[in-house]
């Protein structure tokens, strides 16, 4: 069983983020990714970047993901 | 004919296709039972999906067709929209709604 810890490690491991957040049940996780790698990107460029991180766990370990993806500066907006 | 090609007539032969897990009536998952929804209250008519329960080649196909690796997964006019998050996000923020009336 994967930990939301070790889904947060993951990413980060493959992603440099300004904030992470994941939390989830083992099989379905909820994610907040916040990074400047997101300049620019339509969202589902965004997701890709965060898959990628992820590689062969997503379709392995991972059932599913959801997903916010912002950039630092939308974040800020939201008042994060 | 490869699964590929059969993916790119299928996105490319309806204005709307959702890939999902089940039917619209008897969805199998609660993403692809939220897509439904969605496409359902922004009044698409002539939406064509596709179970990829029934078929095993499809449901790898798709993941490796739009670098995605998780279903449902929308179609307008053959081009890759988004999964369930990117779907309820536009639908939030009205532009889903915009992009099915121009282009379905």
């Amino acid at each position: 069983m994967v930990t939301p810890e070790q889904v947060r490690e993951y990413i980060i491991n493959g992603l440099e983020c300004e904030k992470l957040e994941v939390v989830g049940d083992g099989e379905h996780f909820e994610a907040l990714v916040v990074s400047a790698a997101f300049i620019g990107k339509s969202r589902v460029q965004r997701h890709q970047t965060v898959y990628a991180a992820l590689g062969e766990r997503m379709r392995e370990e991972v059932h599913a993901l959801s997903m916010k993806t912002l950039t630092p500066e939308e974040w800020a907006a939201t008042g994060g | 004919m490869d699964t590929k090609e059969r993916i790119q007539q299928t996105v490319t032969g309806h204005p709307v296709v959702l890939f999902m897990k089940g039917t619209p009536d008897f969805p199998m998952c609660g993403f692809s039972a939220s897509a439904v929804q969605i496409l359902d209250t922004c009044g698409v008519k002539a939406l064509h999906t596709v179970n990829v329960l029934d078929d095993p080649e499809v449901r790898q196909g798709i993941k490796d067709y739009a670098n995605w690796p998780t279903i449902p997964q929308l179609y307008v006019n053959g081009e890759f929209v988004g999964g369930s998050d990117i779907m309820k996000e536009m639908y939030q923020s009205g532009e889903l709604q915009k992009l099915l009336e121009e282009k379905a």
